[in-house]
């Protein structure tokens, strides 16, 4: 067994946890699968993309690598960029699809086929924009650094890992002291009630609209960095990010990050056994199984 | 603390007419009125739109026609999250706390909406009136037991300094002997000056503490009095258990 | 020239009665027993893989050579995918209905994947080819040609839609729409609700297989590809459109939808050079993404409206929607 396959797996592991956590978020307090996450993801690395080429375009020294990484000091400024932009997008989908649904109180199936079909219109539109050709955020080449018992690592690929734990700890920090943090998980146990303690829902909804998006934001770029950007990016990973959701427990912020760390690292090691072909099965294994076994995952609250 | 009739109006409400669906009215237009400082309870049997009735004020069910006001404030229209910012607080009878919140996080919760500076000085100010809750403040409330509970959930209401307090149905699944300690409660709260409506099943509980009493019937107000002599008056048990004892009142 | 016309116009109708019978398949499913099946695809896919494997000729580098006859094909893709489907519900049927949503999208993720890497059985992202076609040895003739083949799928699709009828108010319908509107009402009558909803979701998924079988026959070859997400919306679609829970608004819907899918492919077509007809394809389905939610907009109930056949007796008490759990917790006291 290849040692790497821990390392590749933590790293793919930490990307999917962190599109986890968005999707885990907006499902226990929007009540509904979002087939449509995944297109956040995406289009948060195609905003980051058009951002920092445009950056570019204006002047190559923000092109130019930044220390050990591959990419210069306009990724970081077009990623801020992108994270408002994915936001937005986020809010222009709840205001124009999602929101209306929910005041006419739709049902879940209504409002999963809903985020099916938006689903396909946002990744067909950036298919129409940018075409299916995989882009990337820079040419410059990474070498893998030995880190100690057979494994490796590029700069990129640690920085990835760095800013997902930063952000897993950010997020929880988030929901467990600040009083929005307070307002959300109240919503996500009971809206009525909430709105009863003076909790204003609709703006709860929204703020859990801009994280999520903002997250999945980052995943994409992560993604888009590490491997490549394409309209089917988000696609690819929306089985990995709602198995990683329910596995760690819907609602539960460490809990999906955990659960994308075992899913990236069962793809990795299974990968080994069975070919790289088979990867996006591995996350409908493993779903099925918690479904079946412990549907209410690691953390979450048993039904 | 027995009212007295120049007290000013705390809420009150006129033909109000409410119910989950617009075809089908559970409140039939009840006029109500309340005055500052007193203890009001809502009784009637089974059915009879009590709980729609407080739950409509509340903002929770929906109000086909007819008013209510807040003091001087017409609030129908005002949305439920809005009430408490009224100084309206609402205890529900059922899911009433958060449970998965610790009890601490229930009441800055409900301290949210009042200004920084006082929201601390308040949360320890409710830790010094229920001081079981203040034993282990980071205690998930889903561990309290049932009375607990409702003892945080009056807590989380009392924190904005509400003028009026509605509670539906607090006794429901309580022991006799937590029922009277949470009326004792109450009873203290309301002599701090919070006026207080009750819904109730525990007609004789509910009738030790309260002042006055109204009886709702098949969604209207049928009977009311003060609290002392309608435990007596016969027209309660009539209206509870249809039986005749004399010629009937209007 | 109007021969060709008539000949594109079979070719076009027997395509959208393929999908027809798709919709019948997901209506009893989801309109007669409520189950949110997001895998649809891969169902069809079943049914297409294991009547091209049993009829197709022996084939160099994958399993084949069975060159059984085409109803026999057809019949086993039906089993197949039934069989499947059973499978999977059994593992998932008590899920609710978002779970089951996310499980049935993963089994159909799955489905492909197994399609384009199994290439011994498969044939891999080659597919299969030299699938037989009805009435071949007439192939000579086109008008003929697409007739029968358009008669063929006809009449397949008339017995299914009588079959269907049949079934939504016999004795077995009747339990499976009680179990729809109220379980609770329908498991204290003794009905056991998980059997008839398997039984209901394997019927669905078989009809899906046949689907498949007749697809891949009438067009001749398979590839992975067709089976993907987009399969399973343009079905959502064309029964949201047509009315769910109603056997002719799913056939309705599937030849509206299906017109419009292909009439709106020729449209953005023209409006784009040759090369970019990737993007042009692109175009078409955000307006159809955009149409679809738009109906889920304004009108979810679809053309047809959701039929009522037991309810009919019944008069206003039916809901049409049901209460969620909490609502119905609000009702329970005054």
């Amino acid at each position: 067994m290849n040692p790497q396959a821990l390392m590749d797996g933590l790293i793919t592991g930490a990307m999917i946890g962190l599109g986890a956590i968005g999707v885990t978020l907006t499902y226990s307090i929007l009540r509904f699968a979002n087939f449509a996450h995944g297109e956040f993801l995406s289009w948060g690395a195609y905003f980051a993309l058009a951002v920092a080429s445009a950056l570019g375009a204006m002047s190559s020294a923000l092109l130019a690598p930044i220390g050990p990484f591959s990419f210069g000091w306009a990724l970081p400024i077009a990623a801020v960029v992108a994270v408002v932009l994915t936001g937005g997008l986020a809010l222009l989908v709840d205001a124009l699809l999602f929101g209306r649904l929910r005041d006419r109180k739709s049902t879940v199936i209504i409002m999963v086929m809903a985020s099916f079909g938006a689903a396909l219109t946002l990744r067909s539109l950036l298919e129409f924009i940018a075409t299916s050709k995989p882009a990337y955020y820079t040419q410059a080449l990474q070498i893998a650094l030995p880190l100690g018992g057979g494994l490796r690592a590029t700069p990129d690929q640690l920085l990835s890992l760095a800013v997902s734990a930063v952000l897993v700890v950010a997020v929880h920090q988030l929901l467990t002291r600040t009083a929005i943090g307070r307002s959300m998980r109240a919503v996500s146990e009971n809206p009525q009630l909430a709105g009863v303690v003076g909790i204003e829902v609709r703006h709860v909804i929204r703020v859990v609209w801009l994280l999520g998006a903002a997250l999945a934001c980052v995943a994409g770029i992560s993604a888009g960095l590490l491997v490549q950007i394409r309209p089917q990016m988000g696609l690819d990973l929306l089985l990995p990010l709602f198995a990683a959701a329910i596995l760690g427990g819907i609602g539960s912020v460490p809990g999906a990050m955990l659960a994308g760390l075992i899913v990236g690292l069962a793809e990795a090691f299974a990968v080994q056994l069975i070919g790289a072909e088979w990867r996006a099965a591995i996350a409908f294994a493993i779903l099925v199984l918690v479904l079946l076994l412990r549907p209410q995952g690691l953390f979450g609250r048993p039904e | 603390m027995m009212a007295s009739l120049d007290q000013p109006v705390a809420l009150s409400t006129r033909g109000l007419v409410a119910g989950y669906e617009r075809d089908l009215p559970i409140v039939r237009g009840v006029d109500f009125a309340v005055r500052t400082g007193e203890l009001v309870v809502v009784l009637g049997p089974n059915g009879a739109g009590k709980s729609t009735f407080v739950k409509a004020i509340a903002g929770l069910v929906p109000i086909h026609s007819g008013a209510a006001s807040l003091g001087a404030n017409d609030i129908t229209t005002v949305p439920a999250h809005q009430k408490i910012r009224h100084g309206l607080a609402f205890v529900p009878q059922t899911e009433n706390i958060f449970a998965t919140l610790s009890i601490n996080d229930n009441l800055l919760l409900a301290a949210n909406i009042l200004p920084k500076e006082k929201r601390s000085r308040r949360v320890g100010d409710l830790y010094a009136m229920f001081p079981d809750l203040a034993a282990r403040p980071s205690l998930r409330a889903g561990q309290l037991s049932g009375g607990q509970r409702q003892m945080l959930a009056v807590a989380r209401a009392l924190i904005v300094e509400p003028s009026v307090l509605i509670l539906d149905e607090p006794s429901a699944g309580l022991s006799p002997k937590i029922v009277a300690e949470v009326f004792a409660k109450l009873k203290a709260i309301n002599a701090t000056g919070v006026t207080i409506i009750l819904v109730e099943q525990n007609v004789k509980a509910a009738l030790a503490i309260a002042d006055r009493a109204v009886i709702l019937v098949e969604g209207v107000v049928r009977h009311e009095g003060p609290a002392a002599t309608l435990a007596d008056d016969p027209v309660v048990a009539e209206l509870y258990l249809g039986v005749r004892q004399k010629a009937p009142a209007a | 020239m109007s021969v060709e016309l008539v000949g594109y116009a079979c070719f076009f109708l027997t395509m959208a009665l393929t999908y027809a019978i798709m919709c019948l398949g997901l209506n009893v499913q989801w309109g007669q027993t409520g189950l949110f099946n997001v895998g649809v695809a891969g169902f069809v896919a079943i049914g297409a893989y294991v009547s091209a494997l049993l009829t197709t000729p022996d084939a160099a580098n994958r399993l084949g050579g069975f060159d059984l006859p085409m109803p026999l094909g057809w019949l086993g893709g039906a089993l197949a995918a039934g069989f499947v489907s059973f499978l999977v519900g059994a593992l998932t049927i008590r899920l609710r209905a978002d779970y089951l949503a996310i499980a049935t999208f993963g089994v159909a993720v799955t489905v492909q994947l197994i399609a384009l890497n199994a290439e011994p059985v498969t044939g891999g992202p080659f597919g299969i080819g030299f699938i037989p076609r009805p009435f071949a040895s007439l192939a000579g003739d086109p008008l003929l040609f697409n007739l029968l083949n358009l008669a063929v799928l006809g009449v397949v699709v008339i017995l299914l839609y009588l079959a269907l009828e049949r079934l939504v108010r016999s004795p077995w319908g009747r339990v499976l729409r009680a179990i729809r509107e109220d379980e609770q009402a329908a498991r204290a009558l003794g009905k056991n609700a998980t059997k008839f909803r398997l039984q209901a979701f394997a019927i669905g998924g078989g009809i899906m297989g046949l689907a498949g079988a007749a697809q891949a026959h009438f067009i001749g070859f398979i590839a992975p590809d067709n089976y993907m997400p987009m399969l399973t919306f343009q079905v959502w679609a064309m029964l949201i459109v047509g009315g769910s829970g109603n056997n002719r608004g799913a056939i309705l819907g599937a030849v509206l939808v299906w017109a419009i899918w292909a009439g709106s492919a020729g449209l953005v077509a023209d409006l784009f050079p040759a090369g970019q007809q990737a993007r042009a394809a692109s175009l078409q389905i955000v307006m159809i993404g955009v149409a679809l939610c738009a109906i889920l907009l304004l009108r979810p109930r679809g053309i047809l409206g959701e039929e009522r056949v037991v309810s009919r007796h019944l008069g206003k008490f039916v809901r049409t929607r049901p209460i969620a759990a909490s609502e119905s917790s609000k009702h329970a006291n005054s």
